[in-house]
C-alpha cells in the first residue's frame, strides 16, 4: 500500500447502514484460462477459483472474486502492514504463473479502494443508484458482481449477511462517498 | 432500456454494454489485391437496415467480454445471443 490519503476519512453512520474504507488490503488481479494455471493457483495459495459466473470463494486468508472467464480478483481478508507495499503471495504466483507463462498476475492494491458497507438497508440504497437485480446476490452468501453503481464501475462483494464490499476505482471512490452520503441520507 | 443476457454473467442491463458494429465481417485475404472502392468496402460500409442485424456487443461494464447479438433493429428485440468464434445460425 503506497502512503496515498484516502479521501474517505471516517466510518458514516445512517439509520440501518454503516460505511467506511477498510485499509489496506491487497488485492491481485489474476488472469488465465489454463487448467494447469487453475491447479497453480489452488496449489500456491490454498485457494479454489470460483468457476461458476458471479461467485466467489474464501480460506483463511484470502478471498477470490469471480470477475469473468478467465479473470479473477484475490483480496486479503485481514488488514495488511501500512508501510509494506510487497506482499509475498503476489512474489510467488508472480513466479508460478507470470514467468511460467500460465497466465498473468497483477497487483491491484492501489488501483482499488474497499469500502465496506454494513446494516439491513444496504440493497436498498445500492438499488437507488444500480439497474442490478439484487434479488437473487442477496440470498446468496459469497456472490459478487460487476456492474455501475451510479454510473461508476464497480465490484460488488457480498460477503456476509449485511454486510457488502463496494471496490471501486480510487479516483472514482470520493465521487462515489459522496453520492453513497446523499443517497443514504433519504433512504 | 432492455435486459441483454450476457453469455457469461447473465441477465444485466443494456446500460452495462455498448454496441461495437455489425458482425462476422471477414478480412479479406489478400488486401493487396483489393482496389481501394474493395477496401473502402470491407473498412466502412456497414449494413443499417431495419430487421434482423448480426452485430457485436461487448459487456464492458461487466465481465468485459465480447459476443454475439442477433437483434431486430426495429422493436429491439433479441433472437439470439452466442459467444465470439461461433458461427451464426442459418436462415
Amino acid at each position: 500500500m503506497l502512503n496515498y490519503t484516502s479521501p474517505i476519512k471516517e466510518l458514516k453512520k445512517y439509520t440501518g447502514l454503516t460505511v467506511g474504507e477498510i485499509s489496506p488490503l491487497m488485492k491481485l488481479n489474476l488472469r488465465g484460462k489454463s487448467r494447469d494455471f487453475l491447479t497453480a493457483i489452488g496449489k500456491n495459495i490454498n485457494i479454489i477459483l470460483p468457476i461458476e459466473a458471479n461467485t466467489s470463494s474464501s480460506s483463511e486468508n484470502y478471498t477470490a472474486i469471480w470477475l469473468s472467464p478467465d479473470e479473477w480478483m484475490v483480496v486479503s481478508n485481514n488488514i495488511d502492514s501500512k508501510d509494506n507495499n510487497d506482499y509475498e503471495i503476489e512474489e510467488l504466483l508472480f513466479n508460478k504463473i507470470s514467468k511460467t507463462n500460465l497466465g498473468s498476475v497483477t497487483n491491484v492494491t492501489d488501483q482499488l479502494v474497499m469500502i465496506n458497507l454494513s446494516g439491513e438497508k444496504i440493497f436498498d440504497l445500492l438499488s437507488t443508484g444500480c439497474p442490478f437485480d439484487f434479488n437473487d446476490f442477496k440470498s446468496k452468501k459469497g456472490s459478487s458482481t460487476q456492474t455501475l453503481l451510479a454510473q461508476i464501475d464497480v465490484i460488488i462483494h457480498h460477503n456476509k449477511i449485511n454486510s457488502v464490499n463496494l471496490f471501486v476505482r480510487r479516483s472514482f471512490s470520493e465521487h462515489l462517498m459522496s453520492w453513497i452520503n446523499d443517497s443514504a441520507s433519504r433512504l | 432500456m432492455f435486459l441483454i443476457n450476457c453469455p457469461y454473467c447473465g441477465e444485466r442491463d443494456q446500460s452495462e454494454f455498448i454496441a461495437g458494429g455489425e458482425a462476422h465481417i471477414e478480412r479479406p485475404k489478400q488486401p493487396t489485391e483489393l482496389s481501394d472502392d474493395e477496401w473502402a468496402e470491407y473498412l466502412f460500409m456497414r449494413k443499417n437496415i431495419k430487421g434482423i442485424q448480426f452485430e457485436r456487443w461487448n459487456h464492458a461494464h461487466g465481465c468485459r467480454k465480447w459476443f454475439n447479438m442477433i437483434r431486430d433493429t426495429s422493436n429491439d428485440e433479441i433472437k439470439l445471443i452466442y459467444k465470439m468464434g461461433e458461427k451464426p445460425p442459418k436462415g
